[in-house]
Formats: C-alpha cells, sequence, structure tokens
C-alpha cells in the first residue's frame, strides 16, 4: 500500500512537469519567424549612441542601425553611402561634402548636412562625456570643446560649417588624409533632431538611418532589428530582421548553436577551439582577421631602449626568437596567421613583402647570434618578463611565448600573469611595467593609419594616445604627416607601407600573430560571409 | 512571540549595514580603474573620464561614496549603472527570473530528495537504496558545472529533449534542465540526510510504543517518523533557498539565465558598486528571512520548541 503511494506522487510530479512543459514549448517554437536571423551578442556597455559605443556589444547592433558618409565593403573598401561627394582641398586640410537626396531617418525626419554637424559637434564635446570623442580631434574647433568647466555641451565645432541643407564643409587643425575613411566609423554617425531633446531616452529608443531599425531592446536579453524600408544605400538585406541574443558565456551560445538555437556566433570558447572546425553540428569558418596580437617592449626599458644598437639586437633577437607558426598550431589550433606587418590582411593597401619582415619570422641560429651580438656590447643579466591579463584567456600563449624564448636564447625569460584586465591597463597607464606587456589592436575603421599613427607616431606617446611603450622616431613620424597630406588614399598606403619598415627593424613592439576570424554557424544558415571587422555580414544571410 | 518576532527584526539592522558596509569597501577594493576599463586598449580622453569620474561620484574619498550611496537608499533610489540604467530596474528585471529558477530548484530538490530519502530510509539495504545512495554520492561529488555541461550537451544538444539554454523571457520548460542543475547537489543531500533520520528515527521508543498500542503502519510513519525526520531536512531547506539565490550563478552562465547571479558577476566585472551592494542587501535579507520562517517552522514541527 505505502510503496504504492509514494511511486504515485512521484508519478504526478513529473507528469505535471512534463505536461506544463508542454504548454511552455508550444509558445516558444512560434517567437521567431523564418526569415529572422538571430545572432550572438553581449549586453551594450552603453546605451545605443554611435559617439558612445566604443565595444563590440553596442556595435554589432549599432553598426546595423545607423549609416555614415560613406560605408565599407567585406574586404574594407570605402565606398559613399550618405555622401553624394566628399572632396578634399590640396594637402587635406579642408573637405566638402555633399550628400545624396532624399535620406530620411526611420522616423521619417530627413537626413541634411545638420544631422551630420550638429552630431559630430556633440560626441566631439567633452561636457557629453562621448566615449569615443577623440575621434574628432583633427577637427578645427576641437581643443576649444575640451574645457569641461565652461561648456553647456551645444557648443558646436567651429570647423564645420553647413552651406546648406545637403552640403558642408570641413576644416581640419592638421591634414589628414583618412578623414574620408574615419567617416564611416560608427562615431560619424548622423542623429536626428529628437536625439537633442533627450539622450537618454533615444539611446534605449535609437532611431538611425542604417538598413535596419530597432524594433525592440529587452535589456540584458535581446535586441530585436528589423529591415528599415526608408533605407536606400548600399546594404541589401537578404532577411526580415536580426535578433541579437544576449549571452553571458560564449559557452552557452556555442551549445545554442549547436542545437540549433542561434544563427550566428563570431567567436569560439576555448573548450571547443581544438574541435569546431569538424564539428558535424555546426559550419565552421576561420580566415585570417583585422586584429594583430603583439607584446610592447617599452622604449626605455635598460638593454632594450629603443633607437640604440643593443637596444634594437635584443628586440630583434627575441622576435627571431618566438616560434610563432608553432604557438599557432598548437596552442591556438590554427585560429591565427604568422604576421609579416604591423597591421593586418585586411587592411587596404596591406603588403606581404616589406623590407625586414624576415625579423617576424622564427630563426633560432640568427636569434642567438643577434643576442650574442647585444651581450658584447653591454651584458645583461635582468630577467625579462612579458605581463598581461589572465582574465582573457591568454595563459597557453604566453606560456608557449615564454618557453620559445628560454629554449632558443637560454635567458631568464618569465610571463608575469595579472589577474583582470583592468588592473593591466592600469600598470599600462602609469608606465609601472617594467618588462614587455600584451597588446592587441581591433581596428575602427579600415586604414593604415589607424593601426600605425595611435600606436606609434610620437604625438599619441606619454599618454596621449595609445603608443603605450612610448616609441619616439623622427623619421617615422614624418613619414606619418606626409601620409596624412597626401592626395589620395594609395599614395597615402604607399607611404604607410614605408612608414611600416623602420617599425620592422625598430619593433617597438612585436608582432605575434593576426587573430582570425573564426566562429560557427548554424547548420541551415546561408551565405557566410567575415567583414573586415572580423563579424559575419549580418544582412547577408539567410535560411 | 511577538516580542521574539520583534527582536529578530531589529537584529537585521546592524546585519544589513553591515554587509552592505563591508561589500562596499570589498568593490572599492578591487584594483584597476573601472572608468579607464570602460575604454578599453583605445586612447582616453582624460577630459571625458573625469566627467565620467564626477557624474558617478567616483572621484570622491571611499567613505563619502558610501554615505552617499546610504543617502540614495533610504530614498529607495540605489542609482544608475555605468550604462545609465537605473539599478532597480536591472535588478527588478533579473530577480523574477533567478527567484523562478530557485524556487523550482527548491520544489525539485525538496520533493524528490524527500521522496528518495524516505524510500532509502526505510528499505535500508534492498537494492534501489544502493542505487540511490550511488546517485546521490555522484551528484555530490561532480561539481555543479560538470553536471550542466553534461546535461546540456546530451540533453539539449544530442537528444533534443529540452532547450539549451533558457534565453529570453524564460518559460517553465527552459528553466527545467538549470533548475534540476541547480537543485542536484542540494537534493542529493536532502536524500542523505531525511535517509539517516528516518532510519534512526524508525528504530525508536515512541515509534516502537505507537505500534505496541496498535496504530496502523501508515499512521506511525506519517505522524511520528516523517514528522521527526523533518526537522533537521527544513533547518537546511531553509537555509538552502538563500543559497540557491545566490549560487545560482554556474547554472546561471550555462543556461545563459539572465538572473541575478549573472548580473552580480557582471556588476563585480566592471566595478559597479552601487548594483553589487544592492543585490547583496537583497540577498542578505532573503537570508535572514528565510531562517526566521525556518526558526517559526520549528515550533510548528516540535511542541517542545516555544519562542518568547
Amino acid at each position: 500500500m505505502k510503496k504504492r503511494m509514494l511511486a504515485l506522487a512521484a508519478l504526478t510530479c513529473s507528469l505535471a512537469m512534463v505536461l506544463a512543459g508542454c504548454g511552455a514549448s508550444n509558445t516558444t517554437g512560434s517567437k521567431d519567424g523564418n526569415e529572422v536571423i538571430t545572432a550572438f551578442d553581449t549586453e551594450p556597455q552603453n546605451l545605443l549612441i554611435p559617439g558612445n559605443t566604443n565595444e563590440s556589444g553596442g556595435a554589432r547592433p549599432g553598426t546595423l542601425l545607423f549609416a555614415g558618409l560613406v560605408s565599407f565593403d567585406a574586404k574594407g573598401k570605402a565606398s559613399n553611402e550618405v555622401a553624394q561627394s566628399i572632396e578634399s582641398n590640396a594637402n587635406a586640410t579642408q573637405y566638402t561634402v555633399k550628400l545624396k537626396p532624399g535620406w530620411k531617418f526611420s522616423d521619417g525626419t530627413p537626413v541634411t548636412s545638420k544631422s551630420f554637424t550638429k552630431a559630430w559637434s556633440y560626441v566631439a564635446n567633452v561636457k557629453n562625456a562621448q566615449k569615443c570623442s577623440s575621434f574628432l580631434s583633427t577637427v578645427q574647433g576641437y581643443d576649444d570643446l575640451q574645457k569641461a568647466g565652461s561648456l553647456k555641451g551645444d557648443e558646436q565645432l567651429s570647423g564645420l560649417k553647413d552651406i546648406d541643407d545637403s552640403t558642408f564643409t570641413v576644416t581640419m587643425s592638421k591634414p589628414d588624409a583618412t578623414f574620408p575613411i574615419k567617416v564611416g566609423y560608427l562615431a560619424f554617425a548622423p542623429l536626428p533632431e529628437s536625439f537633442y531633446k533627450n539622450p537618454k531616452a533615444f539611446g534605449d529608443a535609437p532611431v538611425g538611418n542604417g538598413p535596419y531599425k530597432l524594433e525592440s531592446w529587452n535589456h540584458n536579453t535581446e535586441i530585436r532589428l528589423v529591415r528599415n524600408n526608408l533605407y536606400k544605400g548600399n546594404v541589401k538585406p537578404k532577411n526580415k530582421g536580426v535578433t541579437f541574443k544576449i549571452y553571458t558565456k560564449v559557452d552557452a551560445a556555442y551549445a545554442d548553436v549547436q542545437g540549433g538555437n542561434l544563427d550566428v556566433l563570431d567567436t569560439v570558447p576555448t573548450a571547443d577551439a581544438k574541435s569546431f572546425k569538424t564539428d558535424q553540428n555546426v559550419q565552421a569558418y576561420n580566415q585570417p582577421g583585422s586584429i594583430i596580437q603583439m607584446f610592447t617592449i617599452p622604449s626605455n626599458l635598460p638593454h632594450f631602449v629603443s633607437g640604440t644598437e643593443e637596444g634594437t639586437l635584443r628586440r630583434q633577437a627575441i622576435s627571431k626568437a618566438i616560434d610563432r607558426q608553432g604557438i599557432i598550431d598548437k596552442v591556438l589550433n590554427g585560429t591565427g596567421t604568422q604576421p609579416v606587418d604591423f597591421t593586418s590582411p585586411k587592411t587596404p593597401g596591406f603588403s606581404k613583402n616589406l623590407n625586414g619582415k624576415d625579423n617576424l619570422v622564427f630563426n633560432a641560429a640568427k636569434a642567438k647570434e643577434l643576442w650574442a651580438k647585444a651581450d658584447a656590447i653591454s651584458k645583461d643579466n635582468d630577467k625579462f618578463t612579458i605581463s598581461y591579463n589572465s582574465d582573457g584567456g591568454n595563459k597557453a600563449i604566453y606560456d608557449a611565448m615564454v618557453n620559445s624564448i628560454k629554449n632558443t636564447l637560454s635567458i631568464d625569460v618569465a610571463a608575469d600573469p595579472m589577474p583582470t584586465f583592468q588592473e593591466f591597463r592600469n600598470a599600462v597607464d602609469k608606465r609601472s611595467i617594467k618588462g614587455g606587456f600584451r597588446s592587441g589592436w581591433q581596428p575602427d575603421y579600415p586604414s593604415a593609419e589607424n593601426y600605425l599613427f595611435q600606436e606609434y607616431d610620437s604625438a599619441a606617446a606619454h599618454g596621449s594616445g595609445s603608443n603605450d611603450g612610448d616609441y619616439q622616431n623622427q623619421k617615422f613620424d614624418q613619414l606619418m604627416d606626409d601620409a596624412y597630406a597626401a592626395p589620395s588614399t594609395d599614395a597615402a598606403n604607399a607611404i604607410y607601407s614605408q612608414s611600416q619598415e623602420i617599425l620592422l627593424n625598430d619593433l617597438p613592439t612585436i608582432p605575434m600573430y593576426y587573430d582570425n576570424a573564426h566562429g560557427v554557424a548554424a547548420k541551415g544558415v546561408k551565405n557566410l560571409a567575415i567583414d573586415w571587422q572580423n563579424l559575419p555580414v549580418y544582412s547577408q544571410l539567410h535560411k | 512571540m511577538g516580542k521574539y518576532l520583534l527582536r529578530r527584526i531589529l537584529q537585521m539592522i546592524p546585519v544589513v549595514l553591515g554587509t552592505t558596509l563591508l561589500v562596499y569597501a570589498l568593490v572599492f577594493a578591487l584594483p584597476g580603474d573601472p572608468v579607464k576599463a570602460m575604454f578599453g586598449d583605445k586612447p582616453i580622453n582624460a577630459a571625458v573620464a573625469a566627467q565620467i569620474r564626477a557624474e558617478y561620484n567616483l572621484d570622491k574619498p571611499f567613505i563619502i561614496q558610501y554615505l552617499l550611496f546610504l543617502k540614495n537608499a533610504l530614498t529607495l533610489n540605489f542609482g544608475n549603472t555605468f550604462s545609465g540604467q537605473p539599478v532597480i530596474d536591472e535588478i527588478g528585471q533579473a530577480f523574477p527570473v533567478t527567484i523562478k529558477l530557485a524556487l523550482m530548484a527548491f520544489v525539485f530538490e525538496a520533493v524528490f530528495g524527500v521522496i528518495f530519502g524516505i524510500i532509502s530510509g526505510l528499505k535500508k539495504g534492498k537494492w534501489y537504496d544502493s542505487v540511490i545512495l550511488i546517485v546521490s554520492l555522484l551528484l555530490i561529488s561532480v561539481p555543479t558545472f560538470v553536471t550542466g555541461f553534461l546535461a546540456q550537451y546530451f540533453i539539449g544538444v544530442k537528444w533534443r529533449l529540452l532547450p539549451v539554454t533558457a534565453g529570453s523571457d524564460p518559460g517553465f520548460l527552459d528553466l527545467l534542465m538549470p533548475a534540476m542543475v541547480l537543485g542536484s547537489v542540494s537534493m542529493a543531500y536532502i536524500i542523505r540526510l531525511t535517509r539517516s533520520e528516518v532510519s534512526s528515527n524508525i528504530a525508536e521508543d515512541y515509534v516502537r510504543t505507537a505500534r505496541a498500542k496498535g496504530m496502523s503502519n501508515r499512521q506511525v510513519i506519517v505522524r511520528h517518523v516523517l514528522r521527526n525526520s523533518l526537522i533537521p531536512v527544513v533547518t537546511y531547506l531553509g537555509q538552502d533557498l538563500g543559497a540557491l539565490m545566490g549560487g545560482a550563478m554556474i547554472s546561471e552562465t550555462i543556461f545563459n539565465v539572465h538572473g541575478i547571479g549573472f548580473l552580480t558577476y557582471q556588476s563585480i566585472l566592471k566595478g559597479e558598486s552601487n548594483m553589487v551592494v544592492s543585490i547583496v542587501t537583497l540577498l542578505t535579507l532573503i537570508f535572514v528571512v528565510c531562517n526566521l520562517a525556518v526558526d517559526m517552522l520549528y515550533a510548528a514541527l516540535d511542541p517542545r520548541i516555544r519562542y518568547a
């Protein structure tokens, strides 16, 4: 009797669970239409205001919501989007921008000159605390908008002049030949008048002029975008919409792609790095991308001082002592590519044949020889350390690299993990790291300038940019200036190649590998292509 | 009884104040600068950074920051996150999900834990007792994240029986697997606890007496054995409800449940003291209330216990 009673109780319980479950599953099944693509995202760190979006969580939906003066194709080539023409004067200090007629925001209001100039001034104005403000730093009047105390927030950049509704001019404070490419970056997006009334409300429900418009944003859960029928630019969406599902962990997203609950994931969790290329449950992609991983050796590090013979020899010796291909194959499971320059294979103007690229190739005998030469100048018995943040999955790579250097040069080398990215950045900013440290670069717009100027120009050193090693080289600076004043993008790219040959000799940073764009899509997703930002071209996906 | 209740409630005040101060100090002591981290590897505009610091009072000394937080908290204003969302809204969104998850796990572990425990305890030495014991031992010794990944891979990806992850607006079925994973370890403990209590109580004198008086077997088990056996189980369950809320983090990340555990984790990484402290305060309150409820339940279960 009592046994039967217990069994009955257990049975009713499980039955109730199953029954209740069936009801729920019917409703979830019909939630998504067939043509809507679901994609991985993380919760944007900021509200979706273009000038305040500087990380991928916000950039993924942001780039679909807004269209700038130019747009980039998958290879990173810029072509006019909202702009009819962007004309420069002889030395790239003044631009005249003409807009195509008929562009509208998704709320129906027209896109005019003012939509751009007012938005750019808003981003540049320090009172508005926009994280991308320094992108406007070459526009005249930028410095006047950096004195927080005396500003109200609506002051305009003096270098911007509206000629009429579809024409405006931009005066630069110094030559900037990359400006016509820069304006394709999200921070240069136009904003409708409604933005200024309540920026916070706008950021929660942005109104843009891009190929998609926002349907709903359920914070920490999902961002739903649908096709914007008022859009008339270069992108031709092949789906009805893109829903970004917010994940806390890549592992969960990967399991969802395997299970067919998520269409595309633009990264792969460490646990699946070995197997994703042969996983029967997904379609995998893996190709050279636009991110370059390096480590910086500070220019004033004893025995490594840049510009001195000893320093240069040691930098080259260290670089040649790293078995990059071995690390890429064994540690990265092939999700990286051997570097040959300081930009990336996805950067317009990229060249495989720069002088000095041998310095990035493993050569044990040569490395030993160079190190011995340096020791002949002045003996170095110091321990060489390389610091990195250990919260980003870098441990295996740095351990392998340190071992490679140690085994080749027989010197005292050690990896120095720091627990968090915050701590690591703090030490880098304070210049308190006495050794090499991890650095990497993800471009904001497809131009060699974005890599080279920000990281190696003297003007970006000592805290005023991302030249964290404080590398300074007059010849290099001169070439940067020449490239800024170059008459065309091609001419500028030739100069950038020249400048990279200086870097390949001086090695202010040691390039390790290009991060491959790699990720997975669910079975049945078609037309998977990867853009210059290492992201899937969402608009082209369909099922 | 009323006086006792009042005393217990008054005790909460120092507990809550102490935890908030401690947690606020801990988040403050985290190395690194949250504002700098917002810029990632990109160049920092110092003027913009200063502007953000001022907006979130990050430029003020620790104790001022804490007092400002307390002052605002008294008016139920818990501040904004760095992305400009009110803290209270984010918690309000995440909390129901975690409560749902924790309650499901709680029901799961209580029902199955007690049932299997009783079966095991009444029939010590039978084959199903051994099976239950081995399974419970397995659940205790294997870490939750392993159970979670295994369940996800086999039940979700391979056999497609349940949703792989919970996703947005999760329903009963979406949360079933995370809840079972979350509750599995506690369920195993409850099985073992119930089993040992039942098997020891069944040999007690008062049970023998009850049987000698001619009570039916069912009455003896339900009225005497179970009632006495459940006292330690209820204690465990009461404390566990709080632990489930705070401990849901692993289960929440594996199954992409957007609950309080995930929110806490994210906020600690970003250095959002307002958010972390608000959540911890809430969890503290839940712990304290659960414990109070357990103490009240004792009185109902055991007539010898009286509060004054």
